[in-house]
């Protein structure tokens, strides 16, 4: 199958492409050179006037695992409103702040999303949160697992054991819950809330072992950069949430001395303790320290004004935050002396002075942050709102008049105390195709994604040119899947599956004798029982494994 | 384990006969299909012995014996027919859930576990006011106190002493330290013999006390006044000495099985105790450990949450999923006429059959089961874990445990059969 798309404005960042009237060729699943004059074109897509980009990549979305069950489990209430009823093949399902795999799948696809990485996997639930992304149809998918509150690992840190020792652990943990990237969350903290710890700043001590959250940081960015795993450590920094956290925020960047380190959600760690009410903005901080490290990137976590649910890693905060839950009920859940999970539901009002200033400090952020390649356009969803909010918060970053229209309805004294009037930038096309494709593509090591070279998978999205990039976001004229046209005018019209993208450092297997020990001795399930094969990957969970690969290991 | 080659030589098996999903079992075979098991376990040596034993009649019409085909084209013309299809049973793997999913969206039915009386008083709470919770592991390395209410959690959860309440070593918490209370009317009962040496407190209640037993504990912990006295001399001082020990404890568990809680409005006893345990975190650290998990019902529940959005006892017939615990309960549906065709899917136990009832009837089976009334269609299919791979999940809803297989004899999946029924319905 030969398909030409002709005449179409090209946005290919990655390669330079700014807005290029051009022909794009794809045969079969990929991107091609043009073919030869005389070979017939199976399908002809005229796109004069339309614009172009990759599908775009999520590198931060809970779509998969635990918390999503259990967020659905809790507000059987929220799903009616948003039924999205069996059409043909396609499945029926629900839900618009925790919405059904499917209904999941579909929709990001309409949204002309191709690819989207569930950032906090439990390695103990992982074939749940694999299974989960299975059943997501349209969608290629991926994994963070999450470490740095598992006991094994801190008190390997503790013990003061090696670098080398640390990095097997790493890789095996990659490879036993097929993941391509790892998270920490609350580093430390999420361990110290189950020993009755209300609350672990950077350079705390742990309650049960002399470790500090830094020393987590600093062994876990170092694990990965001498593995050569293309995407840096994953951070949910301390003290979520909490005024004055930016100082915390500030000491996790220099936690990773220098090294790669990917900072997330960072709105909700942006925040000072100024003002009448001892809340305020540090995004100009937070966002000076990113323009100044280019070993830091970030994705924002922007909230948005309504009904949402937080779910999260994060117990000690989450446990902290409950108070706020709307409706009121939550849960918080320690989980195998590796994590835990907190889902607290919550509601965002424009008229309330901390919600409009975190919408603000999330903006402030996004146009603070010079470089559109290390800032990541995400809600966080569903803790910031849900991902359905993308199209509306790209018209915020693109319409600096909508913008302010929209700042002026917000309790008057966050627009008060925020910059956001002051800010004139309005992020290009460009922009946002490297914020949402190339960017991600680049930092999660998948060099077949998120651009339009020759070679590069086939996922890809025809806009319309629209004045309102709300209108032009939402209802993509075309989204190919692989080469195959799945959404039409923001409507599904096939059902593909995706695969799991993962990375495979290599590692001494010796770690695993330890492991075994340690699993004989404690743990509740068998170490040959906890990894997963890309045979039950395939068969049995129903995602085949790509396989990225790493830098050569590097030692220092 | 998951397995490529079907062989009963194997360490590291899982086990899909409860909650706990023991997954450290070798199998001696024998003549009887199981000779030994290692560790042991009554439970689970029972339903080797009945899978592996059981001998497929084949696939039935109406009590005779038909073949696949005519078997899987009855099914296809009743389903065809059925306008308010019922998928109950729903004893099954990760796998023949996601099936069953699927051809009940197809067909517009409605979904109910066997267990789901017994699931709900649980998820009810959930719903109405959410809880702390925590999985086996974290109960066995890190729980100083262990509340187990009610006395049937040994015989449902066999290894449940060995594997969380008394582990040989624990992290943070080891055996000696620990306290072990046990709420129940234990006078009528014996405690299990792994417990014995070890002397547990034991608190004599009767069910109809439970909650007021919960209410009176978070009110001393809260220090409202109250008098404990009306409980009755023992349990009076047993839950002073109670109410001390939780405010002691580090990190305390309370577990059930809501299957036990068989009275009236158990779920308001269950939202006293996870009440409880809310309170206690103001302070120190608890948590709730719910037992549950047999015949699958975590699994298929977390499936259906997943795929639709809701919890079992949803419908489909809608066209979109529709969510009510008090209105999908199976066995309303069929006493009021409510279902037109009952589809039951039950692989794990032969016992485990359908209700006897009027309405015409598809039985995906376990292959060793008998029924007492004939039915439309039988369909045996293999049993997860012996017959074929799969994943079930434990207790504690984290944990999704791969299912080996051990023998190959020809059964299919439920899996299997319920998609080649989903391909010949067409869209
Ligand atoms: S306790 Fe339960 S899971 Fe464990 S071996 Fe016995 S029956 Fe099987
Ligand atoms: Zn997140």
């Amino acid at each position: 199958m030969l398909i030409k798309l002709s005449g179409g404005t090209v946005y290919d960042p990655a390669n330079g492409i700014d807005g290029r009237v051009m022909d794009l060729f794809i045969r079969d699943q990929h991107l091609v050179e043009p073919p030869a004059d005389n070979e017939p074109i199976d399908q002809h897509y005229p796109l004069e006037g339309k614009v172009v980009m990759a599908g775009a990549i999520d590198l931060h979305t809970h779509i998969g695992g635990g918390k999503v069950n259990i967020a659905r489990t809790l507000l059987p209430e929220q799903q009616p409103a948003y039924s999205r009823p069996r059409a043909g093949r396609m499945r029926s399902g629900s839900g618009g702040i925790a919405p059904s795999t499917h209904a999941t799948g579909y929709r990001y696809a309409e949204m002309g999303y191709t690819t989207c990485f569930e950032p906090a996997l439990l390695p103990v639930n992982a074939r749940q949160a694999h299974m989960e992304m299975a059943d997501t149809p349209l969608l290629d998918t991926g994994g963070y697992a999450l470490l740095g509150n598992d006991e094994f690992l801190l008190q390997l840190i503790a013990e003061g054991a090696e670098q080398q020792t640390i990095n097997d652990y790493v890789a095996w943990t990659l490879r036993a819950s097929q993941c391509i990237g790892v998270k920490v969350v609350n580093p430390g903290g999420i361990s110290a809330f189950k020993f009755n710890q209300r609350a672990l700043d950077v350079d705390d001590v742990h309650p049960h072992y002399p470790i500090s959250p830094r020393d987590i940081l600093r062994t876990l960015s170092r694990a990965l950069h001498q593995l050569g795993v293309p995407h840096p450590l994953h951070v949910h920094a301390s003290n979520l949430g909490v005024p004055g956290n930016y100082l915390s925020t500030l000491a996790t960047m220099d936690a990773a001395e220098g090294l790669p380190i990917h900072l997330t959600h960072i709105q909700f760690h942006s925040y000072g303790t100024e003002g009448d009410r001892k809340f305020s903005s540090c995004a100009a901080q937070i966002a000076e320290a990113v323009n100044r490290q280019a070993n830091i990137s970030i994705d924002v976590g922007q909230i948005m004004f309504g009904q949402t649910v937080t779910v999260s890693g994060d117990t000690m905060r989450q446990y902290a935050n409950h108070g706020h839950a709307h409706p009121r009920k939550w849960l918080c859940m320690d989980i195998e002396c590796e994590a835990g999970c907190g889902v607290v539901p919550f509601r965002y009002r424009d008229r309330n002075f901390v919600n409009a200033l975190q919408w603000a400090i999330g903006l402030e952020l996004f146009l603070l942050v010079d470089d559109p390649w290390r800032v990541f356009l995400t809600t966080d969803h569903p803790n910031g709102a849900p991902f359905t909010s993308y199209p509306h918060l790209i018209r915020l970053l693109m319409d600096r008049s909508f913008r302010n229209d929209m700042l002026a309805r917000i309790h008057p004294d966050a627009g008060a105390s925020s910059h956001l009037a002051s800010l004139d930038r309005e992020y290009s096309l460009n922009e946002i195709a490297i914020m949402t494709r190339a960017a991600p593509a680049r930092l999660l090591g998948m060099t077949d994604y998120g651009h339009l070279a020759p070679g590069a998978v086939a996922d890809l999205v025809v806009y319309h040119r629209e004045g309102n990039p709300e209108q032009m976001f939402e209802r993509p004229m075309l989204v190919f899947k692989r080469g195959e046209v799945v959404a039409r005018e923001g409507a599904i019209c096939a059902s593909v599956n995706g695969s799991t993208h993962v990375v495979r450092p290599e590692y001494d297997q010796g770690i695993e004798t330890r492991l075994a020990e340690w699993f004989a001795r404690y743990h509740s399930m068998s170490l040959r029982n906890f990894g997963i094969s890309d045979d039950e990957m395939a068969d049995g969970i129903g995602s085949p494994v790509v396989i990225h690969p790493c830098a050569s290991t590097s030692h220092p | 384990m998951w397995t490529t080659e079907p062989s009963l030589n194997q360490k590291h098996l899982t086990c899909p006969f409860c909650g706990l999903a023991c997954d450290d079992l070798s199998i001696t075979p024998g003549d009887r299909g199981i000779e030994s098991l290692d560790p042991k376990c009554d439970k689970a040596k029972q339903g080797f012995r009945l899978a592996l034993q059981a001998v497929s009649r084949g696939p039935r019409s109406n009590g005779a014996p038909v073949s696949m085909e005519v078997a899987l084209q009855q099914s296809v013309q009743l389903l065809k027919s059925a306008r308010a299809p019922l998928f109950a049973g729903l004893a099954t793997d990760v796998n023949g859930m996601r099936a069953t999913l699927e051809l009940a969206d197809r067909c517009g039915g409605v979904l109910d576990h066997l267990n789901g009386d017994a699931m709900f008083r649980n998820i009810r709470v959930v719903q109405d006011n959410g809880w702390v919770a925590c999985t086996l592991s974290e109960a066995r390395n890190r729980a100083d106190l262990i509340l187990i209410i009610g006395t049937q959690c040994f015989d449902r959860f066999p290894r449940f002493v060995d594997r969380v309440l008394l582990p040989r070593e624990s992290l943070f918490s080891p055996k000696a330290g620990r306290h072990l209370v046990m709420l129940g009317p234990w006078q009528n009962n014996r405690l299990p013999a792994t417990l014995k040496d070890y002397a547990p407190i034991t608190l004599h209640a009767h069910p109809s006390q439970w909650a007021d037993v919960a209410g009176m504990l978070r009110a001393r912990l809260g220090n409202r006044p109250v008098d404990s006295g009306r409980l009755g001399g023992q349990l009076a001082e047993g839950v002073e000495e109670l109410a001390r020990l939780l405010r002691e404890a580090k990190y305390s568990v309370i577990t059930w099985s809501a299957a036990e809680l068989t009275f009236p409005h158990a779920e308001l006893v269950i939202e006293r105790w996870a009440a409880l345990a809310r309170d206690l975190n103001q302070t120190t650290r608890s948590s709730v450990l719910p037992l549950a998990g047999n015949q699958g019902d975590i699994t298929s529940n977390q499936v259906c949450t997943w795929q639709t959005g809701y919890p079992l006892r949803t419908s489909l017939q809608y066209g979109y999923p529709v969510h009510d615990s008090r209105l999908f309960r199976y066995q309303d549906l069929i006493e009021n006429n409510t279902a037109d065709l009952l589809i039951w899917i039950s692989s794990l136990d032969p016992e485990a059959k359908p209700p006897a009832c009027d309405l015409p009837t598809i039985v995906f089976g376990h292959p060793g089961m008998e029924l007492g009334q004939e039915v439309e269609v039988f369909l045996p299919v293999g049993v997860p874990g012996v017959d074929h791979t799969g994943h079930g999940y434990r207790s504690d809803t984290v944990c999704t445990l791969p299912l080996g297989q051990l023998i190959e004899r020809g059964l299919p999946s439920a899996a299997t059969l319920l998609r080649t029924l989903l391909d010949r319905l067409g869209d």
